[in-house]
């Protein structure tokens, strides 16, 4: 099980042989590289995701601990439109591969459908532009009770000082909801500079309006129950794990008989 | 030292000599043992844990004494065995062999407190584990939720006291831990060990667990003369200092720890990284000694160090005083005494002794924002 530490969520629009070297040397024990699916462009498919021991074959070990670093894969997708969460409902093989599953409303109506009814593990929240909808508190509650986490970038705001104001003030009337609750804050970093190291994303939580300890969760224990929740989707109900294990052919001879005696003996 | 969440200070001034009567008479000539009788009895109740680094600083000290010099080489050395599973502390040959005999400190190695799972070994017998929620669910031993959790706990401590009378080879709790540790959830870590016995003979650490990879490790000392320092100007019965005569507590302690981390003290308008300036009033001191000790370094020898440094006096000096700084580790699970350590933003645990000239000290311990107040 993971060691609960900060989870950083990195695009990769292109692949480098270099990159995961940085986040361990933070202190980062677990990264989720994300592909992000925008269905206003046409002839989005969703593909399976490259497993991470192809990307990297050998795993740099975490800075002052002797574990190697966890990788994850997680999909968002970008929903302006109802249709478009036709494709989370259906069982769609290459989604379940998906470690994580996030989901980016553009409306007020997907987000209130995304924090009900959709199956996803994160919400995330605009930060590059006004928002054009208010925040109410049932949705937000709901989602709250179903376990979604609502996330927060950070690297916008190092690019940019515009982005730097919405992002604080969009995180301020989501904190005024949902009380700091169920917030994970991770980067969209593309490059190795856009990195910050997890300290210091739980420093920067404060500005959000994050109590000490919620800001510390939000890169550590709330990333953790995240990861939880996107496993629960393989199982059912969360209880029952189903591993599939290769099956002899001799055990398929020696049931048909007991079967057959159970039969005559009814 | 660099400024964390909270920062907890705590003064001690004190008299390092017993005061046979109400009006106290300096009597700079003392005999060292006599002086630190009291004082020391009460230090090494403070002193307990493991400590990573000690630094100590003479102003006006070109030359370390000898008896000072054969004290830092005697440091002894301190031990790191890579995967070892937690079950072969427990097992009763190493209780009777080290941790009944002397005492006995071992600390997981390149662990971290708010995040993995964590072991230490206190001289006095107990096994304390700082385990995360899902080893806790799995181990199955008793423990009680950390105080640094919150609401949704999400760290667990269980101490194991190895000493305990109901502890034997046979007993019920015994054949519980062991199971658990060794069959239910098999614990490894790398420890860092060291064993202090006042002179008894037997099986060292090396030799004990020769099966492992063990590997002795000295200390890594450093010295240093520094020259003409800007040193501040302290009475000892003056805590918080006076304007134009003498520094109060706090700004002796940001400057030394900006001394400790070799930051520059002359404020150049070309330096970016710092305009610290030493406090005033301050004399600029032609040269000072400072020593730096980094290791697993057990609170015996610390005292030893100790009664050595006050033992400096003895003979007249130049200097008005001098410093030694003691540093935890930011990962240990306990910090004073039992008390339990929490790293949230940092995990600084440090004591700082100043000694004057006259015999007088000045006692200030820092702890970080997940710590116990020190007693």
């Amino acid at each position: 099980m993971l060691g609960s530490t900060s989870m950083m969520l990195h695009h990769t629009s292109g692949i480098s042989r270099k990159q995961p070297s940085f986040p361990p040397l933070m202190g980062y024990s677990a990264v989720a590289l994300n592909h992000v699916i925008d269905f206003k462009e046409k002839k989005q498919e969703i593909i399976k995701p490259v497993p991470p021991s192809e990307l990297f074959p050998s795993l740099p070990i975490v800075q002052g601990t002797s574990k190697r670093i966890k990788v994850l894969t997680r999909l968002t997708l970008v929903v302006s439109d109802p249709s478009h969460c036709n494709l989370l409902r259906s069982t769609s093989a290459n989604i379940r591969l998906y470690d994580i599953i996030a989901v980016f409303p553009k409306t007020e109506k997907l987000f209130h459908i995304a924090c009900t009814t959709l199956d996803v593990d994160l919400v995330c929240i605009n930060v590059t532009e006004k928002l054009p909808f208010y925040f109410r508190r049932p949705p937000v509650n709901m989602a709250i009770d179903r376990g979604i986490y609502f996330e927060l970038l950070y690297t916008p705001a190092i690019k940019d000082s515009t982005m730097r104001r919405y992002t604080i003030s969009n995180a301020i009337s989501l904190m005024q909801i949902c009380k700091g609750k169920n917030i994970v804050i991770s980067s969209a970093a593309e490059r190795p500079l856009e990195l910050r190291g997890p300290y210091d994303v739980a420093n920067l939580g404060l500005l959000f309006g994050l109590s000490e300890g919620e800001a510390k969760a939000a890169v550590s224990t709330n990333c953790r129950a995240t990861m939880l929740h996107g496993e629960t989707r393989k199982s059912a109900c969360g209880v029952v794990y189903t591993v599939k294990k290769p099956r002899k052919v001799e055990e398929e001879e020696t049931a048909v008989p007991a079967c057959k005696k159970a039969k005559t003996q009814a | 030292m660099e400024g964390g969440a909270r920062r907890h200070t705590f003064m001690l001034p004190g008299k390092l000599r017993t005061c046979p009567s109400i009006t106290c008479q300096i009597l700079p000539f003392f005999p060292c043992s006599a002086r630190l009788q009291g004082s020391l009895g009460l230090w090494k109740m403070y002193g307990e844990g493991f400590k990573q680094k000690v630094s100590f600083l003479i102003p006006e000290c070109g030359l370390l004494p000898e008896v000072l010099k054969s004290t830092i080489a005697d440091i002894g050395d301190y031990y790191l065995v890579r995967s070892l599973p937690i079950h072969e502390l427990v097992a009763h040959e190493f209780i009777d062999a080290f941790v009944k005999k002397g005492s006995c400190y071992a600390l997981t190695y390149k662990t971290k407190i708010d995040q993995d799972n964590t072991a230490a070994l206190l001289p006095n017998g107990k096994l304390i584990l700082s385990v995360d929620k899902d080893t806790y669910e799995e181990l199955g031993l008793q423990g009680r939720p950390s105080r640094y959790s919150g609401k949704k706990v999400m760290r667990y401590i269980i101490t194991i006291d190895l000493t305990d009378a109901g502890f034997h080879p046979e007993s019920k709790k015994h054949n519980r831990v062991l199971w658990a540790l060794k069959e239910k959830k098999p614990l490894e870590f790398d420890f860092l060990m060291a064993w202090y016995n006042t002179g008894a003979e037997g099986s060292t650490l090396m030799s004990y667990f020769s099966k492992h990879q063990i590997q002795a490790l000295r200390p890594k000392i450093t010295f240093s003369t520094l020259r003409d320092l800007p040193c501040p100007v302290l009475q000892s019965n003056d805590l918080q200092g006076k304007p134009e005569e003498s520094c109060s507590t706090e700004e002796l302690f940001e400057w030394l720890g900006a001394v400790l981390n070799q930051v520059s003290l002359d404020n150049k308008s070309s330096s970016f990284l710092s305009t610290y300036c030493c406090p005033e009033p301050n004399t600029v001191v032609e040269k000072a000694f400072l020593c730096t000790i980094t290791g697993f370094i057990i609170p015996e020898k610390i005292i030893q160090l100790l009664e050595q440094l006050c033992c400096y006096f003895g003979e007249p000096k130049l200097a008005y005083w001098l410093t030694l700084t003691v540093h935890g580790f930011a990962d240990s699970p306990v910090s004073w005494r039992e008390s339990e350590h929490g790293f949230h933003k940092g995990g600084e645990n440090l004591y700082n002794f100043v000694i004057f000239r006259n015999l007088d000290y000045w006692l200030q311990m820092a702890v970080g924002a997940h710590d116990d107040c020190p007693p």
